[in-house]
This record gives structure tokens, sequence and C-alpha cells, in this order.
């Protein structure tokens, strides 16, 4: 199939979301040819963006497949984060001994663990018990983990976490081997309208580090997401997605709900967990502020904007997020402190906006919130229409 | 013995809790969601209190070491913070065409827009209405009991208000409708009750108490633009212990999760004696309300209050 | 025997499916269910009848485990199901419908068909893992079931039509056609023919026997009595939460205190 032919075949908001995805790239190209972003925190944002798509999917699967409400993603998250953290940081308390695969492990399990000890209680009651006692949980983990010194170095946070395949045979060296780039700077332009100088830097062993680390990302993501789509339109997805539109049905054609539930809730956190986890090695430093409530409500947008029980939802959602987050922080860098026009109480409101980026992300996840239930509740990129497992249609009708 | 001070304290804490559940209670049952702004509603009430204490603070003479400007500026608190909830719900709840989880998504939404405006206007830090602290009262001391007059203001207007609410819900056309509505709201529209009246004064006396729960509660403690969000987790667990939809439920709530609250020193001076539990210091004060309200959600779902419904 | 009308249910049956003793329900002071007993014979059609308030709804929910009952108890198939799980109770062959089932939203009509088949083994996740080959030969088999089903229904043309887009009648019939693939010993409807036209309720009726020929043990609830006394036998008459009367359709029809209970009902 051609491009054209593919791109006519798309829905509206395919299209829409298509070229929003293809043009913030192009943005992020454009950005790092021209020296705007350097390399480095490219890869970053590429690492954040993948990061928030494993937390978007990971919520996806309880709430959107199941219409379980969890407000507990930064716990979870957390959990992963710090599981990994307390196993290779330098200065973790407990040093436990390992390396990643250890600190992996121990994000799962940890994740499994603390998911089922809430979904006990609050799975059997209606749909808003698991959001009140979730929030709870979330407040508590981040309580423990500011206030419990020893085992996490309280609001010090936890430095020194290495690259993710330091240590490793062949993969650990690697980016030290590989030989630095360099890349001349270039002046390019229409003579006598503008010039720009591209190019210009040199990728040395950081950057292969960056590089390997997203590579790793990639895997991740794409390993979860093919598991995820793959259990999604299964069996086993259906009973979840008849259990959100109709928990009582699916318990009148004998379908266990309660265990269904469990199971969806514990596998969404655990790739919450993972997405912790990753996080962890991204920024190589973790600390309390990480589990703040906003970092939950971060995800549900992705999730609700992206269209609930849409796994394609969830990846864009992912994007978008890290839209919002880095592109506040951009915007705090290049807008005047004044409004350069002088309108009496505009120039307040700039003010107040522009000097506290803070709160306006605050706001605009606030209103996003509101906007997108009442302009849009099935989201951007709802699910198909028909989800059964591939290979079952064959012999019949299609 | 300081536990007497501290039981004391707890009084003082549950009358700031008791205010805000009546509000989430009567909210859950009526409008039929689990308000996640509640919280936010009452830092509203606390700051419109604040802007209200700086222009009318010094009116009128002192009643319990606070001026009379003070508890006028409170109710302007409860008035804004029922003013704001009654436009969010025309501009926002009430057009919305979700069922009552996509409600409570939104209202994560609402909290965020309030919290983010307090944020914008007065800045992230604490700030205070900057009343004399009292010392504790010099007759009670000997008791055991360190309590000032400001907090006997606090239990005092807390006990006014719920009995009048008592009185509104028990003896007024509209409290037996709103008792009605939150039994059961389509019998209620059958009855030819106007739910849509109903739902209006629900919003305008739920946020009106939190708003003035949040004054105190500025009073008390201080405030901070997240001062209703980090209390919100306490208040649904007051609501829960009571019974969702339970009116004198949450009071009950109320009042129960704020002692123990206040009671966690205590408790963790026993806990300290205990092997293998880590010092739970008063910093886990939520972790403890958030612990009692699984263990309701364990064993007694429908609250102590046992279903009855308002 | 169908001229005959017992007082109470008639207990004296062969080969019951369902039996139901001194089931008992209350709900704060109003009692909804009040000692109700009965049986529903093998391969009958069964219908529970009675003056709005007389607790069927109530029965249909505590036989099939949505309620847990005060008292009594509930056997189908001669295993006590008392208490337990709808899933558990749908496990022992007794499968129900509901009068307003909610759609499925972003399902086509043969997904929501799908739900009903038992024992998936696609439903276990570690099988999509270890046994993919099994899930796909399962799940053939299951789509190719439920065509089958929709095309007994006569709405095969429906198949990949979106759940939510369905009339209200339709909605019936799917209902009706997947509770079947879960191939029950006993089904219970929950008002089968409540706001459908009369077309479509003679439809239904002509389905429902069909299914009852073909062996299906059936017990309904319905307010349509034109629908009931055309299709059911016995019919069980309840009242305040207890059975009235047992008999046929003409026998229920002239006994006094089935009209007194309606009369008692409606001015109630």
């Amino acid at each position: 199939m051609s491009l054209r032919e593919r791109y006519g075949g798309m829905t509206r908001a395919e299209q829409g979301v298509s070229l929003f995805v293809c043009g913030f790239t192009a943005l992020l190209v454009v950005a790092l040819l021209t020296g705007g972003l350097t390399p480095s925190y490219t890869l970053y944002l590429a690492g954040l963006t993948g990061m928030y798509v494993l937390l978007s999917l990971g919520l996806n699967a309880q709430w959107g497949y199941t219409g379980l409400i969890n407000f507990s993603v930064a716990a979870f998250f957390g959990l992963g984060a710090y599981g990994a953290a307390l196993v290779t940081a330098s200065n973790s308390p407990l040093a436990i001994p390992g390396g990643v695969l250890v600190g992996l492990v121990l994000a799962v399990v940890g994740s499994a663990v603390v998911a089922t000890a809430i979904a006990i209680p609050t799975l059997r009651l209606r749909a808003d018990y698991l959001a009140i006692a979730s929030l709870g949980l979330a407040e508590v983990v981040r309580q423990i983990v500011l206030n419990q010194r020893d085992w996490t170095n309280g609001s010090g946070g936890l430095r020194g976490i290495p690259d993710v395949f330091a240590g490793w045979p062949v993969l650990g060296p690697l980016p030290g081997e590989l030989p630095g780039l360099q890349f001349a700077e270039y002046a390019v332009g229409i003579p006598g309208l503008f010039r720009i100088r591209v190019l210009g830097f040199t990728l040395g062993e950081p950057f292969w580090t960056d590089l390997l680390n997203f590579v790793a990302v990639v895997v991740f993501v794409a390993a979860v997401y093919l598991l995820l789509r793959r259990v999604h339109r299964s069996p086993w997805g259906r009973v979840l997605r008849t259990i959100r539109s109709d928990e009582e049905l699916a318990s009148a054609l004998g379908k266990d709900t309660y265990a269904f539930k469990l199971q969806s809730f514990v596998l969404g956190s655990v790739v919450m967990a993972l997405g912790g986890v990753f996080y962890a090695y991204l920024v190589a430093y973790v600390d309390p502020g990480d589990l703040e409530p906003i970092n939950t409500f971060y995800v549900w947008i992705a999730v609700i904007l992206g269209g609930s029980g849409s796994n394609r939802g969830a990846m864009f959602g992912g994007f978008v997020v890290v839209a919002i987050r880095e592109g506040t922080r951009f915007a705090s860098d290049i807008l005047p402190a004044r409004l350069p026009v002088d309108v009496p109480v505009l120039v307040d409101v700039y003010g107040a906006i522009v000097s506290d980026f803070g709160s306006t992300r605050l706001l605009i996840v606030g209103l996003l919130i509101v906007l997108v239930m009442r302009l849009r509740p099935e989201g951007v990129l709802p699910p198909q229409r028909e989800l059964l497992w591939p290979s079952a249609l064959e012999e019949t009708d299609e | 013995m300081a536990l007497l001070e501290l039981l004391a304290n707890g009084l003082v804490f549950s009358s700031i809790i008791v205010l805000a559940s009546i509000g989430l209670s009567l909210v859950y049952s009526i409008a039929d969601f689990a308000n996640f702004a509640h919280g936010d509603t009452m830092a509203v009430g606390a700051y419109a209190a604040l802007l209200a204490f700086g222009v009318i603070g010094g009116v009128g003479p002192t009643v319990l070491a606070l001026p009379v400007g003070f508890f006028l500026s409170l109710a302007v608190g409860g008035a804004v913070a029922a003013l704001v909830a009654v436009i969010t719900h025309v501009l926002v709840y009430e057009p919305l065409e979700v069922d009552s989880i996509g409600l409570l998504i939104t209202s994560i939404g609402v909290a965020f827009v309030y919290r983010a405006i307090i944020q914008l206007r007065f800045g992230s830090n604490p700030v205070e209405f900057g009343i004399p602290l009292q010392r504790p009262i010099d007759a009670l001391v000997p008791l055991g009991i360190r309590i000032t007059v400001h907090e006997i203001a606090i239990v005092a207007s807390a006990a006014i208000l719920v009995v009048g609410l008592h009185l509104l819900l028990q003896y007024t056309d509209l409290g037996r409708k709103m008792r009605a509505t939150a039994d059961n709201p389509s019998l209620a529209r059958v009855a030819g009750i106007r739910t849509r009246r109903i739902e209006w004064w629900t919003w305008i006396i739920g946020a009106g108490l939190a708003g003035v729960g949040g004054g105190f509660l500025g009073l008390y403690n201080q405030l901070s633009p997240r001062m209703g969000f980090d209390i919100l987790l306490v208040v649904f667990a007051a609501v829960i212990l009571g019974g969702i939809g339970s009116v004198y439920g949450a009071m009950a709530g109320g009042l129960l999760i704020g002692v123990i609250n206040q009671l966690m020193p205590a408790i963790s001076n026993v806990a300290v004696a205990l092997p293998l539990v880590p010092n739970v210091g008063p910093a886990y004060a939520d972790t403890v309300a958030f612990l009692i309200m699984v263990a309701v959600l364990l064993v007694r779902p429908s609250g102590i209050a046992g279903g009855e419904t308002t | 025997m169908s001229d005959a009308l017992t007082t109470g249910a008639n207990r004296e049956k062969d080969d019951p499916v369902l039996e139901v003793e001194g089931l008992r329900k209350r709900f704060g002071g109003l009692v909804a269910t009040d000692d109700a007993s009965f049986a529903v014979e093998r391969g009958e059609i069964t219908a529970l009848i009675g003056p709005n308030g007389a607790g069927k709804s109530t029965i249909f929910n505590l036989v099939s485990g949505f309620y847990e009952p005060d008292a009594g108890t509930v056997r189908v198939d001669g295993t006590d199901v008392t208490g337990k799980q709808p899933h558990e109770i749908a496990d022992e062959g007794l499968v129900r419908t509901f009068q307003t089932p909610r759609k499925l939203e972003g399902m086509t009509v043969r997904e929501a068909m799908l739900v009903g088949a038992g024992d998936q083994p696609g439903e276990s996740f570690l099988k999509l893992f270890t046994d993919a080959a099994g899930v796909a030969a399962a799940e053939r088999a299951n789509v190719e079931a439920a065509h089958e089903m929709l095309e007994r229904f006569e709405i095969g043309h429906l198949a990949t039509q979106p759940a939510t887009d369905l009339s209200g009648g339709q909605m019936k019939l799917v209902e009706l056609a997947r509770a079947m693939l879960a191939e029950p010993e006993l089904l219970l409807l929950d008002e089968p023919v409540a706001g459908v036209n009369p077309t479509l309720a003679n439809t239904l009726s002509d389905h429902i026997a069909r299914l009852n020929d073909d062996g299906v043990t059936v017990c309904l609830i319905e307010h349509d009595m034109e629908f009931v006394m055309n299709l059911a036998d016995p019919v069980i008459v309840l009242d305040r939460g207890s059975v009235l009367v047992e008999g046929s359709p003409d026998a229920v029809r002239a006994d006094d205190r089935v009209i007194d209970a309606y009369l008692g009902g409606e001015s109630a």
C-alpha cells in the first residue's frame, strides 16, 4: 500500500494524529539540526516519550480495558523507579546487591504485590471505591518514601544510577568503542533572505550511551505494546471489555469478574512499574517528587485524550504529555517576562502565567481533563470497531 | 496526661473534617459522584476568606479572641466557595454526557484548575491570616488540656453549623426534599421534586460548609494551595467510614477520623514498643486514616452507619 | 395435569432443574421475598407472574446469585448453589438475561455474542502465550458457532454491525442468542419482551418456543399477559413475596385469588 493510499484510508482523527506526530518529529529534527536541541537532549525527550507511553499503556490496561480507576499511577511508577534505584544507585541505603535485572525483578514483584493488596478490598465494590483507595495508596507510598530515610534516603533522593548496560558484556563497553562522529558546521539559507548554521556537533561516547538506552526503551515499548495488543484482542481482553460496559452481564455469563479485574489491575501496575524502572535509568536520579499526584494525572490525560481502551491512543497520548511537559518548560525559556503590549489586567495575568510555569502546567492539565470529558469523552483515537483473535477469522467470512 | 490534650486537639481537627465531610457526602448522594474537587473547594473558601479578611478583618468587637470581621470573612469564604461550586456545576458538570465515573474524572480536572488559579494568584508558599497566635487557656492547663480560645471558636462554630444543617434537613421543606432526592433521585423526580433546584442547593450547602471549613483549617494551620487536596484523603476516609450518602454518618465518621488522626503521636508511642513496626511517626497520620478506610472497606463497605441513607 | 391448580407451588415434579425452598430476602424494613418455594421442571417453560412488587425480580436476582438470600436454599440440577457468586451459578448451567442490558461499547454484534461461550481457553491469560494454537482453534469454532446461532435467530446479517446500533428488539434477540451460546441447562429470561413491539414479541415468542422444543428449559418473568399465557405452562403466581398458586394458564386465569392479588396490587 502506498503512503498516499494509507493516508486516504484513515479516519480524520487518524489523519490528524499522523500529521501531529510527523510534525512534532520534524520539529525535533529541525531543532536538532539547527542546534536548538542537543543530540543528548533529543534522545532524552524520545526516552521520556517512551516512558510515558509505557505508563499510558499500563493505565489503559486498567481503565481502558476494564474500567478500573487507578489514581496511583505515580505510586506504581515510583515502585519501579525506586526498585531499580535501590539496587543500583551509588547512595542507596539498602545497597541490595545485583544489577539491572535484580532491580527489574524487584520492581515487577513489588508492584504486583502492592497492586494485589489494594485490589483485594476494593475490586468487589463499586468502581469509585478503587478511585478513592488508590489515591490514598499513592499518598501512603509517597509518605513512606519520604519518611523512611533509612530505606530510601528520603527527600535527598537516590543518585548515581549507572547506565542500563554498564558492566554488561559487549553492550557495556560498546559506546566507548564506537568512533566519535564529527559533523562539520554548515551554513544554509537563501542568499539575501536568511542564513542559519546547521550541524556542528560531535557524537561521542555519551551520545552512544544515550542512544543505546534509547534503543533499549524502544525495544521495551515495542514488546509491551505487542503483548498488550495480543491480550486485548483475545477472549481474555473481550471479557475485560464486557466488564467495563456491564459487569453484571459478564458474571451472568459465567465470568469470574473479580479474578479478571484483579489480573487486569496487576498487569497494568506491572507495566507502570516497568516505566518507572526505565525512568530511573533515563535520568539517573529519583526523588520523592517523582511520586507527586500530578504525575498520575499526566498519564490520565494521555489515556483519556488518546482514547480509553485504545493502545494506539495511549501511545499518542504519551507523545502529547511530553509535548505539554517539555513544551511549557521550553516556552518558559523563550517567552518574554512582560507582555509587550500594555493592557491593564492582561499584563498581570500574563506575568503570573509566565513566572510560574509549574502552576500553568497544572492549569493546562486540569483544563485538558475537563475539555476532553466535555468535547470528546471517547478520546481522539477510540479503539477499533472490532477486536478479534487474528487467526480466528481465516476460515469464516473475511 | 497528654492523651486528654490529644483528644481535645482531635476534636478541633474533627470539627474541620466534619464540615468538609458533610458536603462531600451530600454531593456524593445527590449529584451522584465522588467529587475529587471538594478539597480544593475548601482551599477556594480559605483564600476567599483571606482576601475578605484583608478588607473587613478589623471590623467589630472581638469574640473568642477573634474579631467579628474574621467570622464575616469566613462567611464570605463559604459564599465564594458555594458560588464557585454552582458555577462549576452549571458550566462543567451539567452539560457533560458521561456517567458518574466520567464526572469523577472530570472533577480531578476541576480540582487542578482551582488549585492552579490559587497558585497563580497567591503563590505556592503557605500564608497566614496574621491573627496573633493564642496561648492555651490557663485555666485548663492544669487539667492537661492545652487548647486555645481560637480552637474553641472552631469547635463552637462547627457545632452551630452542624446543628443548623440538622434543623434544615429535618424541619424544612428543602431539607426533606434533599433527603428524598438523596434516597432515590428518580423517585423524587416522579414525586414532583424539582431535582435541579435540589442539586443547586446541594452544591451551595456542601461547598459553603467546605469553604468555611477551609477557612478554619487556614486558622488552625496555614493556608496553602494544596491544603484541601492534602486533606481530601482524610475526608474521604471519614465519608466512607460513615457510609457514603449518609450526612449523619459523615458527621460521625469525620469526628472519629479527626480524633484518630490527632491521636497518632500517642499511637506511635505504643507502636514503638512493638517489634517490627518501624518508627511510625506523626508523618504517617494520613497513612493511618488510609488503613482505617481500607479496613472499613474490607469489613463493612456500607460504613458504620450501615447503609441507611441520609 | 395441566388443568390442575395448586395452592402454593406444585412441588411434586419428576425432574426439577431448579428447586427453590423457603427463600427470604428483606431490604431494610421491606420484605421483598417471603418464604418463597417452587420448582421448575426440566423441559418446560415456567412463567413467574404477579402484580408489581410481588417480588419477581428479587427472586430472579436471588436465584442467579446477584442477591444473597437471608434464608432458604436454591438448587440447580440437584446442586446447592445458595449464596454462590453469579458466575459460579452460571457454571452450574443457569444462565440469565437482563431486562435492560447495557450496550457493549465498541464491540460488533458477533464480538458481543462471543462473550457468551463458556470454557474458552483464550480467557486464561497464560494460555494466550503457552497455547496460542489451542486459543485460535477454540476462537475459530466459537466465531462459527456465533454466526450459526445468529442465523438461527434470523439476525445473521447483523454479525458485523456495531452492537450499540441495534433496535430494542434486535438487542433482545442478540441477548437470547448469546445466552444460548453458553449452552444453559436452564434459561432465566427477565422480561424478554419488555419495550418490544407486538410483531417482534411474537417472533421472540416463536424463538423461545422453538428453543424449548429443542430441549431447553426456560423460566421467565414478564408483564405481558398475552405473551405469558400463549407461551408458558405452568404459570406460577407470586404475591407479596411468596407463591400464591401454580397451574396451567387457563386455570390461573380463572382463579379468584389471582384476580384479587392483581386488583390489590393495582390499588396499593
